[in-house]
């Protein structure tokens, strides 16, 4: 029951930031909403796919990837939309700060690979810590700014919230509780909802900057 | 037991003469007519092998494995033809929907060899449902292409999204398909909705401005 309720929320939330998010790119014509479109949308399917499988069948799709495929083409999009965001001071930016992102990440990906799927975890561990690294630069960055530069900050401030929410869903699948609310895995997928659609009104505060 | 092999021979020989006859202009029209078929015999080998390996269902393989193999097989010929002859716009949106229509043809004529062709509503769903589907998931692949191939920072991500969504857009209709009932009956009216509301959405957007990203 928790896990249909937070889907068909998430499904929602992804389906709203979608539509948002196209209305933006075709009201404005600029490739920071087409990539964001890109994001919610491949995000969208995704969950369409896992939540229709879940509602149909009383389980999650367990033999291959048709989901993840969807949720890795989305964090594609992400990727590609931080790195086009920044500018080139940004882009030389350096911070010790920055090692904390492969830390936490193969840290994390070491306790993937002791429950899960070696191919996509590595896959999507790698496109996650690449985000994470552009986003927290991103960050570092924007806090040395002022005026409306520093406005960026809340752009990869709602990133880096969804990249450790999704840790945070993905050890805690590791640790199955059952479909209750109790479980944690509920709590994190609930977050990386808000997350979600904090993201577009945080990528308008960034593109206004 | 269906040898899709022969049936393959069986089809490919009577067009194989044919090009012979009908000059250089339409080599690119049977090429992708043969990639296509050809796309969805290999796929009907791989799906077996996968669905083997990992001990799967009748269901777990058609909702599953067999989108994410039979769309991957699709897109095999087209990246192949936009890597090595770097095609215009136009060309592009060409081929793939003849790679899609001749792999929907494929698969119709080894279905009604396996099941017969005598129910003709049985024939019309294989027509207007499956056939469909996989006309739309050419469609979604080649506007997409055509869009995201003239942006360099668009390419590796848009072209992953949209096999992604072609993916996606196929194992939706099988799940709908294999789990029967009345979701069964959405299906089939899924990918001709999907068109109409795609026709619709094009037209609105280009009366609306152009694209200048």
């Amino acid at each position: 029951m928790a896990e249909l309720v937070t889907n068909l929320a998430q499904l929602f939330a992804a389906m709203l930031a979608t539509i948002g998010a196209g209305m933006m790119f075709y009201k404005y014509q600029l490739q920071t909403y087409l990539l964001l479109t890109g994001f919610f949308g491949a995000f969208m399917l995704g969950t369409l796919h896992w939540t229709l499988h879940y509602y149909l069948f009383s389980y999650t799709p367990q033999i291959f990837y048709v989901s993840e495929l969807a949720w890795i083409a989305s964090h594609i999009f992400l990727l590609t939309l931080t790195y086009t965001l920044a500018d080139s001071d940004e882009k030389r930016f350096r911070h010790p700060a920055l090692w904390f992102a492969p830390v936490f990440c193969l840290s994390q990906l070491m306790l993937y690979l002791s429950h899960a799927d070696v191919l996509l975890n590595t896959l999507i561990s790698i496109l996650v810590l690449a985000i994470m690294w552009v986003s927290l630069r991103g960050f570092l960055y924007a806090r040395r700014q002022t005026g409306k530069p520093r406005d960026r900050q809340y752009f990869h401030l709602a990133l880096l919230a969804i990249i450790v929410l999704e840790h945070g869903l993905w050890t805690s699948s590791c640790f199955w509780m059952g479909d209750t609310f109790k479980n944690p895995y509920f709590w994190f997928d609930s977050l990386l909802t808000v997350a979600l659609l904090l993201l577009l009104p945080a990528t308008r505060k960034a593109v206004a900057s | 037991m269906t040898y899709i092999e022969n049936i393959f021979v069986c089809i490919a020989g009577p067009l194989l003469l044919a090009i012979l006859f009908m000059g250089r202009k339409y080599y690119g029209v049977f090429f992708f007519s043969m990639a296509g078929m050809g796309a969805c015999l290999l796929s009907a080998y791989i799906n077996t092998f996968f669905a083997k390996l990992y001990g799967a269902d009748f269901i777990g393989a058609t909702t599953q494995i067999a989108p994410v193999v039979e769309e991957v097989m699709k897109f095999l010929p087209l990246l192949f033809y936009l890597l090595v002859f770097e095609p215009k716009s136009k060309e592009i949106g060409i081929a793939v929907l003849v790679v899609a229509t001749s792999f929907a043809t494929f698969e119709n004529i080894c279905y009604l060899v396996d099941r017969g062709a005598a129910q003709l509503s049985y024939i019309l769903i294989r027509g207007f449902g499956t056939g469909a589907m996989h006309i739309v998931c050419g469609i979604i692949a080649s506007y997409g292409i055509v869009f995201v191939w003239q942006y360099n920072w668009l390419k590796i991500a848009g072209t992953f999204g949209l096999l992604a969504a072609a993916i996606n857009y196929h194992a939706i209709y099988n799940l709908l398909i294999a789990h029967g009932g009345q979701a069964q009956y959405i299906a089939y009216a899924l990918p001709i909705v999907t068109m109409s509301f795609g026709f619709i959405m094009t037209r609105v957007y280009e009366s609306g401005k152009r694209i200048e990203l």
